[in-house]
Formats: structure tokens, C-alpha cells, sequence
């Protein structure tokens, strides 16, 4: 599992450009799935068939990047961002882009480092002019953090954890389901960072009747962290509020009782900002039952990542629960 | 039905958005079974939670009505257990400031009184004092030693304002939630009233849920239902010193009819037409963005429905002590069995028509 969390996370593939892992994902699950297909937004459809109940499942493949919007006359490049990213956490860090081209993130020089915001920032790509800078990348191209996967033990740090890890764990759980006892619709996501439209689309055209999401948490066990009761290594966690969720009692409890009757560790998760697949799903046509299950992750959305395999184990454990439990 | 009992039953009713259940239960008896079953051809439930109170129309081909009153109030959620106290946070648009001292119900294993306290202003440092107390600061004291609260209480229950409503001079009603359990008194009276009535459209009722959190429940029975009208039952904001004309409207002057962008014209004129014939005063709202009414949510569904809005005035907007008129709410069920009488296929034919 960790060599395939390696390779997922490993691809450079922003929101909206999600080819290079959803060739990687599609290869993985080719053999482990009854249909599969593309929808129009390119959301990548595994169905696996097993009863009556359709039951989607959701991780986003795309990660977090910066766009270039400008190209100055030394060659800097200026750029914008594609989903939530913090500028104080930039400085020093590397991006790349499709082609291979890396570039490092610098800053001008600030009275007051708390002031700094993306337009202050520029992406170095060393390149001496603005010719050369124009004939590596152009204007609309999407660079993504580059950073390499660090097996620590137990626990892994890499970049796109956010959701290259809900991809392993939904690969995982297909690959493991002996006795599907629903209709599994296991779809890997575009464009969730930039509002769950992927999500949105899929579950329009999948139209199911129970819609689970698989995604990264923050936690609150760092030191002098934001308070948040979700630790590393503490198991999955069942999601019960965030800003596009609020976890149908149905689904809420369906998930506890599945985690407690198979021993799967959890935690309960109220996370006060951000969204899920989830949130859109629950929205389609006339409404759908939605949860969540989430992985802890520390560092969101920097370049290092980090979570539990321990946590990982016990996601891939409930997915499976959910497949293998006839629900009416 | 007395809607007095009603509206002060409704009000103090637990039902978070997301957890409508309890609050939600008062309309399911009165509907499933009780008196207001008559009143109505089908009673049901979405998927969401959303209730569903159909009343078949008369006429030829009757053109659907959608009507649209939110049963969720915003409240509170357990984030943490701290030494056997509980943290929080918030569940849609509370008013930080008046969290302080509140008396609380948190829905636990079973329900459990609890109050909400801070650091005393004794021993607050001197750049606190002057500030409200943080969200974050707060915590909730059920008086339960930590291993009683750990077996009690899970991260993520619901938790209420413990408050009754209280009956004020003048038909005036102070409590929590009356944004929007009024709108939903006034959607029952007026199908009490209709029962009398021979109307053309055939109306539908919908109790929503999840309005505080983004219009959720009526996005999605709206899509379910695809009306060729809606019309969406809310508050607004009731007169006080400290506020201007155009921004707040009297308590006791009757309903608001709300116009802008997201209300059909027709629907607009119709709606003060109805009450013009009826006797019935009105106040007018201009509203220019879409605000977070179920109207937003109707007007937007499938291939879009033509959309109005009625609000009812409230004061303190968002706290527990949320004023509305019993007259507002019987004028305003008035209004909307009166604008139900206008309604035929021809009146939907000449929507297309502006």
C-alpha cells in the first residue's frame, strides 16, 4: 500500500488536470472492477455490481496547484491559486509544472511578513529573461507543489495526501471487497478543490441513493495547534459537521455501528471550515443521504503531509464495511 | 389547532439544522395524524427530511405551487471534551455575543441541562475585559463529573438554547427559533384555511430543513417536487431604535412582500393585488441580492421556477429572544390563502409574459 500511495502521490495533477493520476488509478483497478468509465468532466467511474442499493463513494483525485497569470520582463512568473493555498507556507517551497519544469516561490521584500498575500509572491523558474521564461510555460499552466514521498514508519509524508491518500484507500477497499453486497459506484473526483464539481456531476449522472466521501481532516495534536479533537493514529474519523456537511443521522450511525461491530478504531470529526465531496453529493436531484469518512492529516494542504498508516488501515477497513453490508 | 400553542411549542422545540427530528415530530403528529390530516390529500418525507404536505387542486390541469417554510434553527455542536467540560461551535449564523450565561439543552445518550460560563471578569486580564468573550473561550458546565460526561455525551451532538418562549404584551412572542417555526405556523394555518376553499392549484406545503445552512432542504425538494411556481415563507428584520425604515419593518403591520431580482414581477403584483382585495396591510422589502431565504433555492431549481417571497418581521434576529407578532403570522397565512385563490393554469401560461 505504500508503494501505491508513492506512486499516486508522486503525480503532478491540479484540479482540471487530472490525466497523469487518473491513468495511474485506472490501471490500478482495471482488473478489480465490473465496468469502468469517464464521464464528460472526467471523473473516473468504477461500478462493481452486488445488490440493489446504489451506493456512491468518493475520493477527489486532483491536488492543489498555483496558475501562471503573468509572465514579467526578467522572467518571474506571476501566478494565482488553484484552491485554498497559504501564502506564508510558500516561500522556499518548489512547484512543477506538467512539462517538468520546476520552479522555486519567492517573495518581494515586506515591511510585515503577516501581510503577505499570493500577489506579493512570484515563481522562479531560472529563467534570465522573459523569452526563455515565455518557452518553458505559458500563461494558463498549472504548476503543482514538488516534493518527494518520505516513508517515516508508521506514519508517511508526501504533497496531495489531500486526496492521492482517499484514492489508495478506495483502490484498496475494491481490491479487497470479496462480497459487494450494493451497487458500488467508486468514482475518483475532478475539481474538488475548487468547489466539489466533479463530485457534482458525477452524482447527477450516478444518481445514487447513499453517497460516502473518502478525505483527508485536520487534527489538533500538534503543539499549540488550533483546537480540534482528531489526533494522528487514532483511527478513522467519522465525519459529522463541516461547512458543506452536516452527516445524515442515518449515515452517522451507520458508519459507528460498522466501525464498532469490526473493532475499526474511529473518532468523530466536527471540523469548523472546509468541504467534502460530500457536500455535493448530498445535493444531488432530490437528495441523497451523504457521510464521510476522513483520514487525520497534519500540514494540510503544504507541500508535507502527513498522516497515520494506522489511520489509512482502519478507512480501508470501513469502506470495505460499507461494500460488504447489504443496505436497504 | 391553537396557534398560539403552536407557535410557543415550535419555538421551544429542538431542532438544529440537520437534527429537525424533535421539532419536526409536532408537524408529522398534527399532519400523519392528528387534525391536520384532512386538512391535506398526502402527507410525506424526502430522503432529507424535508416534510411534505400536499392538498390537490381543483381546476383543470392544476399548476403546481410550491410553498417553502424552514423548521431548522441554528444552535450549537459538541467539538471536545475538556475535564468534563464541553467545547463548541457553532451550527449556522449564532450571535457570538449573547452565548454568555445562556442555559442550554445538549442532546446527548439523553438530554442534559447545561449552562454556558467563561473566566469571571475578576480574574479576566485587563485587555479582555472590554471584549466579548470568544467563541473559542466558552465552555458548557453540565455539572457531571468528566467520566459521566465521556459515557453521556459524543463530539458532534446537537445542543439547544434551553428557552421557552414567553408571551409578551400585545400578541408579541419572544423566543428562540421563531425565525423561521413562524413561517412555518403561518404555511399550517393557511392550509387550515384553504381546507374551507375551492382553489385551482394544487399547493405543496414543504416544511424544509437545513435553510440556516445553506438552503440545503429546499435545493433539494425543490428538484424533487419541480413546481411551476414557489413561494417561500422567512423572517425579516422587525423595527427597533438603532435601525433604519428601509432596513427593518413594524412588528404588527402585517407581512412583508419582498421584491427584486429573484421574485417574479407577476407573482409580486399578484401577491399585493390578494392583499389589497383582502384587506390585508402590507409592508414592501426591496431586496436586491439573493439573500438565504428558500426563495434563492426555488427560484433556481431544474430549469427555474417563477418565485416569491413573504416574510414575517422579527427583532433580534439570530438570538433567543427572536420577537414576532401572532398577528403578522395570521395576516401572512391570509395573504398566502388569498394569493393560493389567484392561481390557475392561465396565471402560469402568462408568467412567460412580463
Amino acid at each position: 500500500m505504500k508503494e501505491l500511495i508513492r506512486k499516486l502521490t508522486s503525480v503532478s495533477s491540479p484540479s482540471g488536470r487530472e490525466e497523469p493520476v487518473r491513468a495511474l488509478i485506472k490501471e490500478e483497478i482495471t482488473k478489480h472492477a465490473d465496468e469502468i468509465w469517464e464521464d464528460k468532466l472526467g471523473n473516473l467511474i468504477a461500478a462493481k455490481h452486488g445488490g440493489k442499493t446504489k451506493v456512491l463513494l468518493a475520493a477527489h483525485m486532483d491536488e492543489i496547484g498555483v496558475i501562471v497569470t503573468d509572465i514579467d520582463e526578467q522572467g518571474f512568473l506571476r501566478f494565482s491559486n488553484v484552491g485554498g493555498i497559504n501564502p506564508q507556507r510558500l516561500v522556499g517551497q518548489r512547484a512543477r509544472f506538467a512539462n517538468g519544469t520546476i520552479g522555486v516561490f519567492g517573495a518581494e521584500k515586506l515591511e510585515e511578513n503577516q501581510k503577505l498575500t499570493l500577489s506579493k509572491l512570484y515563481l522562479d523558474i531560472g529563467a534570465r529573461s522573459a523569452e526563455e521564461a515565455r518557452q518553458k510555460v505559458s500563461v494558463g499552466e498549472i504548476a503543482t507543489f514538488y516534493h518527494e514521498f518520505s516513508d517515516l514508519g508508521e506514519r508517511i509524508v508526501a504533497k496531495a495526501l489531500d486526496d492521492r491518500i482517499g484514492c489508495a484507500i478506495l483502490i484498496e477497499a475494491l481490491k479487497r471487497v470479496a462480497n459487494p453486497q450494493n451497487d458500488l459506484y467508486c468514482t475518483f473526483t475532478v475539481q474538488e478543490e475548487v468547489g466539489l464539481r466533479g463530485a457534482r456531476t458525477a452524482a447527477f449522472g450516478i444518481d445514487p441513493d447513499l453517497g460516502i466521501a473518502i478525505d483527508v481532516t485536520g487534527t489538533g495534536d500538534t503543539p499549540e495547534a488550533e483546537r480540534l479533537a482528531i489526533k494522528l493514529g487514532q483511527g478513522a474519523a467519522i465525519k459529522v459537521k463541516d461547512n458543506s456537511l452536516i452527516t445524515h443521522p442515518m449515515v452517522k450511525d451507520l458508519l459507528t455501528d460498522l466501525a464498532t461491530k469490526n473493532n475499526i478504531p474511529y473518532q468523530f470529526e466536527v471540523l469548523p471550515f472546509g468541504g467534502t465531496d460530500s457536500g455535493a453529493i448530498q445535493l444531488t436531484k432530490a437528495g441523497v443521504p451523504a457521510g464521510v469518512i476522513s483520514i487525520p492529516c497534519r500540514y494540510l494542504h503544504t507541500p508535507s503531509e502527513m498522516v497515520d498508516l494506522n489511520d489509512v488501515e482502519a478507512a480501508v477497513r470501513l469502506v470495505v464495511a460499507v461494500m460488504e453490508t447489504k443496505l436497504d | 389547532m391553537n396557534l398560539e400553542t403552536l407557535l410557543m411549542e415550535l419555538s421551544a422545540a429542538a431542532g438544529i439544522s440537520g437534527r429537525e427530528e424533535r421539532a419536526a415530530q409536532i408537524i408529522i403528529d398534527l399532519f400523519a395524524q392528528g387534525e391536520g390530516a384532512q386538512w391535506i390529500s398526502e402527507f410525506s418525507q424526502d430522503r432529507l427530511g424535508n416534510i411534505i404536505l400536499r392538498k390537490q387542486g381543483q381546476g383543470p390541469q392544476p399548476p403546481r405551487l410550491m410553498l417553502a417554510a424552514h423548521i431548522d434553527e441554528i444552535g450549537l455542536i459538541v467539538t471536545e471534551m475538556d475535564q468534563g467540560f464541553l467545547r463548541f461551535s457553532c451550527v449556522g449564523g449564532i450571535d457570538q455575543r449573547v452565548l454568555l450565561g445562556q442555559e442550554v439543552i445538549v442532546h446527548g445518550r439523553e438530554d442534559l441541562p447545561g449552562i454556558i460560563g467563561a473566566k469571571p471578569p475578576h480574574l479576566q486580564e485587563p485587555e479582555e475585559k472590554n471584549k466579548a468573550v470568544k467563541l473559542k473561550d466558552l465552555i458548557i458546565d453540565l455539572g457531571l463529573p468528566e467520566e459521566k460526561v465521556r459515557s453521556l455525551v459524543q463530539i458532534g451532538d446537537p445542543i439547544t438554547i434551553r428557552r421557552d418562549c414567553c408571551a409578551l404584551k400585545n400578541s408579541l412572542y419572544a423566543g428562540k427559533a421563531m425565525d423561521d417555526r413562524a413561517g412555518v405556523v403561518a404555511l399550517v394555518d393557511c392550509l387550515r384555511r384553504l381546507k374551507e376553499r375551492h382553489h385551482q392549484a394544487e399547493v405543496v406545503a414543504v416544511v424544509t430543513v437545513q435553510e440556516e445552512l445553506g438552503v440545503r432542504g429546499a435545493r433539494v425538494s425543490s428538484y424533487g417536487l419541480n413546481p411551476d411556481l414557489g413561494l417561500a415563507l422567512d423572517v425579516t428584520h422587525g423595527d427597533m431604535p438603532g435601525l433604519a425604515d428601509y432596513e427593518a419593518f413594524k412588528l404588527g403591520q402585517g407581512p412583508v412582500i419582498v421584491t427584486g431580482p429573484q421574485v417574479h414581477p407577476q407573482i409580486f403584483k399578484t401577491l399585493k393585488a390578494a392583499a389589497e382585495a383582502a384587506n390585508i396591510k402590507y409592508q414592501v422589502e426591496a431586496e436586491v441580492t439573493p439573500r438565504g431565504t428558500d426563495a434563492y433555492a426555488l427560484q433556481m431549481a431544474q430549469a427555474g421556477v417563477a418565485t416569491g417571497l413573504v416574510c414575517i418581521p422579527l427583532r433580534y434576529m439570530h438570538t433567543a429572544v427572536e420577537t414576532v407578532s401572532l398577528k403578522d403570522i395570521t395576516e401572512t397565512s391570509r395573504l398566502l390563502t388569498e394569493f393560493i385563490m389567484q392561481i390557475d393554469r392561465a396565471f402560469v401560461e402568462g408568467l412567460k409574459c412580463y
